[in-house]
């Protein structure tokens, strides 16, 4: 019975989407910005460029219009209804507000899956036709696909024990009694870390480092591994650098590949799928050729470490994932809205939910705020001293960052566009958190207000 | 099909208190109103603009809640789903789906009385003929005239074959025919045993169909009864006759007269307007 009547909401719900246009006009609207953006927006010219382009802003067009098609829909599923008194002939019927609230909901997710599938449609086409459309040789065009048109795992070089390391090297320092005065040995092997680091990555002229992985257990299945890294010079100019990088772990099955690159600029590595059938770790290392004194500084931050890209799964498989996590946000979007849409009017509605994206789309300030402790960095002098109401903000920013970290953290598009696996972690994640939690606490309230709510 | 005393509705100091954003009391729309509605009556609930008929209304329709006091529909409160389930409501505006046609707004409001399979075709194919709709079935509701309109919102009340029919203004924007035959449904409906409780201007109308009225102002019931009781003056008498010869006539106007000391009122008995409208046009040779 329940299901019938959730059903016949939803149902409503989309055919009023179809009869009254809104659907037809978003599905041109959708074909037109995903056909058309790649069009307007210019690449480098090349068609790993071109093939970036589609894939990012036709990813971030598509969600950004149908969160704010979700949230509109959302807000007036139920403000709109009740401000028309449509309402009255369907809450003089015997269903729970719930089911009503429920079958709203189904009702724009319907929309949204079809609207999300349409995109997935557009966006795999446009990727396989511009790539097999274009004049590059084909080379060029076999490693573009290789690395946009399939998804990778992304691994991270192993790192050593900081702190064993760091540990052992105190101990010597203490025996040896060259710690400097009024150092506690805690701020010394945090000193040591970074002095250690800084080594690591710092690579002199005819200098060199050595990255290794650990293997994965799948197989690459024909496909190319691919080494994204970047270098940073410690000089202002940006004078190219001569390199060799040494693939495999002992000679019989090492390899060597020259490479020039300008310092500062990200560079991408085929390495063929020859490297993946060797040992459980394997070896990636770095030799400078060039005599020139000019020091390359590799970053310590970890996301400026060389990563290996290795074959995952199909560029379709990891798409559908990634739809499948903005189709949770946009669950979260239309609960918020349908929400917003119980108590207040239309406008209001729209209004207050709009101020939530908003506030959500600055999670980078937020982030930055919450971190670091203050509103802004000083350009000179110390930070100023904080008042109670700085405090009181502060604490405000520290809630709203922790609400909104599933939300920011939960975001498939760089990965889509960079042909990093959208991971079945990820897709449990946002069906957890923003399915399971967000928009059942949104719904919680949404229906608490909705059951109080007099229709006079 | 009623409740154990027999009554439908059932307020006792019915009280509706609308407040402003601070709470404060704004207005009192129902101002402690007792009202009893039994099984098998029409009920009429007459009242100038704003004298809270409407908010009666919603308050049984579990709309609004009622500030204080107690009401009970089929012996139950008003918002209980069960209730809704034994219940039709016909609002005074037509607040349909314009994108959907007739018959498919029907099969939406059947679906949320949980009617499926063949029971809901027999109910919203028989309900479309009942009220006259059957050349209009398919198109959209936001190409029907106002009196369509109303036949569909009359039609989606008796979807669930209601015990409880509650109807805002039902002949509102009703031609004299379909007037007619709403009214003549509404009493087959009676009949049948079903309660009807309804809320109009139309005191012509109240007048033919309803058993019992009462009148609100102010959000005070001042009068309740039946409609006979409240139009019957026991001090006149109305006489059909056969026009008799002049001197007759007066002879006999003399007598009474004499006898009551008052001077009787004599003019000829006439048809109602509605009467003279609807035989001239059910007699039109266009008239299907």
């Amino acid at each position: 019975m329940m299901l019938i009547r959730t059903t016949a909401i939803a149902w409503l719900t989309v055919r009023e989407a179809v009869r009254s246009k809104l659907l037809l006009s978003l599905t041109s609207l959708l074909v037109a910005g995903l056909v058309g953006l790649p069009l307007l927006i210019s690449s480098d010219h090349t068609l790993a460029g071109k093939i970036q382009i589609i894939l990012t802003y036709t990813t971030t067009f598509a969600t950004t219009v149908l969160s704010l098609t979700t949230l509109w829909i959302g807000c007036g599923g139920v403000s709109a209804e009740i401000q028309d008194r449509r309402f009255y002939l369907v809450i003089t019927k015997p269903l729970h507000r719930y089911e009503l609230w429920l079958g709203k909901w189904m009702g724009i997710m319907v929309l949204n899956v079809a609207l999300l599938a349409l995109t997935g449609l557009i966006i795999s086409t446009m990727a396989h036709y511009t790539i097999q459309s274009a004049q590059e040789p084909l080379k060029e065009k076999r490693h573009v696909s290789e690395q946009f048109l399939l998804a990778h795992q992304i691994l991270r070089p192993l790192t050593p024990d900081w702190s064993k390391i760091t540990v052992e090297a105190t101990q010597r320092l203490v025996q040896s009694g060259r710690i400097p005065e009024k150092m506690t040995t805690e701020a010394l092997q945090k000193k040591l870390i970074e002095e250690l680091k800084i080594q690591r990555f710092t690579i002199p002229p005819k200098g060199g480092v050595l990255f290794s992985f650990q293997r994965p257990a799948a197989e690459t299945l024909g496909h190319d591994l691919i080494l994204n890294y970047r270098f940073d010079s410690t000089r202002p100019e940006r004078t190219p650098v001569a390199a060799s990088w040494v693939m495999g772990n002992t000679p019989a099955h090492q390899f060597h590949i020259g490479v020039t690159n300008y310092p500062g600029v990200p560079a991408t590595l085929a390495l063929g799928d020859d490297v993946s059938a060797a040992t459980n770790i394997l070896t990636v290392a770095y030799q400078r050729l060039d005599d020139d004194n000019q020091a390359t500084l590799m970053l310590a931050d970890q996301t400026q470490e060389p990563e290996l890209l290795v074959p995952y799964g199909s560029f379709e498989m990891n798409l559908m994932r990634g739809l499948f996590v903005i189709l949770c946000r946009l669950a979260f979007l239309a609960a918020l809205g349908l929400t917003a849409g119980c108590l207040l009017s239309t406008p209001v509605a729209v209004f207050v939910a709009f101020f939530i994206i908003i506030l959500m789309a600055s999670s980078g300030y937020v982030e930055f705020v919450a971190t670091s402790g203050v509103f802004y960095v000083p350009h000179e002098g110390p930070a100023p001293v904080q008042t109670w109401l700085d405090k009181m903000i502060l604490s405000l920013f520290h809630f709203f960052h922790g609400i909104t970290l599933p939300l920011t953290r939960l975001d498939p598009v760089p990965l889509i566009a960079t042909g990093r696996v959208v991971s079945l972690e990820m897709t449990l994640q946002a069906l957890g958190w923003l399915v399971g939690l967000y928009s059942t606490i949104a719904a919680v309230i949404g229906i608490t207000l909705f059951n109080r709510r007099e229709l006079g | 099909m009623g409740t154990q005393n027999g009554l439908v509705i059932e307020a006792r100091k019915l009280t509706k208190i609308f407040r402003d954003f601070w709470h404060r009391p704004k207005v009192t729309a129902v101002h402690g109103i007792d009202l009893e509605i039994r099984q098998g009556e029409i009920f009429g609930l007459l009242g100038p603009n704003g004298s809270g008929k409407s908010t009666t209304l919603k308050m049984i329709l579990g709309l609004l809640h009622p500030s204080s006091g107690d009401l009970t529909v089929l012996g139950k409160p008003p918002h209980d789903v069960a209730v809704k389930a034994r219940m039709g409501f016909m609002p005074e505006e037509s607040y349909l789906y314009k994108y959907l046609t007739a018959v498919e707004i029907l099969n939406f409001y059947a679906n949320l009385y949980g009617l499926s399979g063949s029971l809901k075709k027999e109910r919203v194919e028989g309900l479309i003929t009942q009220v006259g709709l059957t050349a209009a079935r398919n198109r959209p509701i936001g190409e029907f005239s106002k009196g369509m309109a109303r036949r569909v919102g009359l039609a989606q009340c008796l979807l669930n074959d209601p015990d409880l029919i509650l109807l805002d203004e039902p002949t509102s924007g009703l031609d004299p025919i379909a007037c007619r035959e709403v009214k003549d449904l509404l009493l087959g409906l009676a009949k049948r045993g079903k309660t009807i409780l309804i809320c109009s201007h139309h005191l012509a109308d109240m007048q033919d169909i309803c058993d019992r009225v009462a009148i609100l102002l102010n959000g005070d019931i001042c009068t309740q009864g039946t409609v006979q009781d409240l139009l019957i003056n026991p001090d006149t008498l109305r006489l059909s006759l056969p026009a008799p010869p002049r001197e007759t006539l007066s002879a006999i106007l003399d007598y009474i007269e004499q006898e009551t000391g008052r001077r009787p009122v004599v003019d000829h008995t006439g048809r109602t307007l509605e009467s003279v409208f609807i035989e001239t046009v059910t007699r039109h040779p266009s008239t299907p």
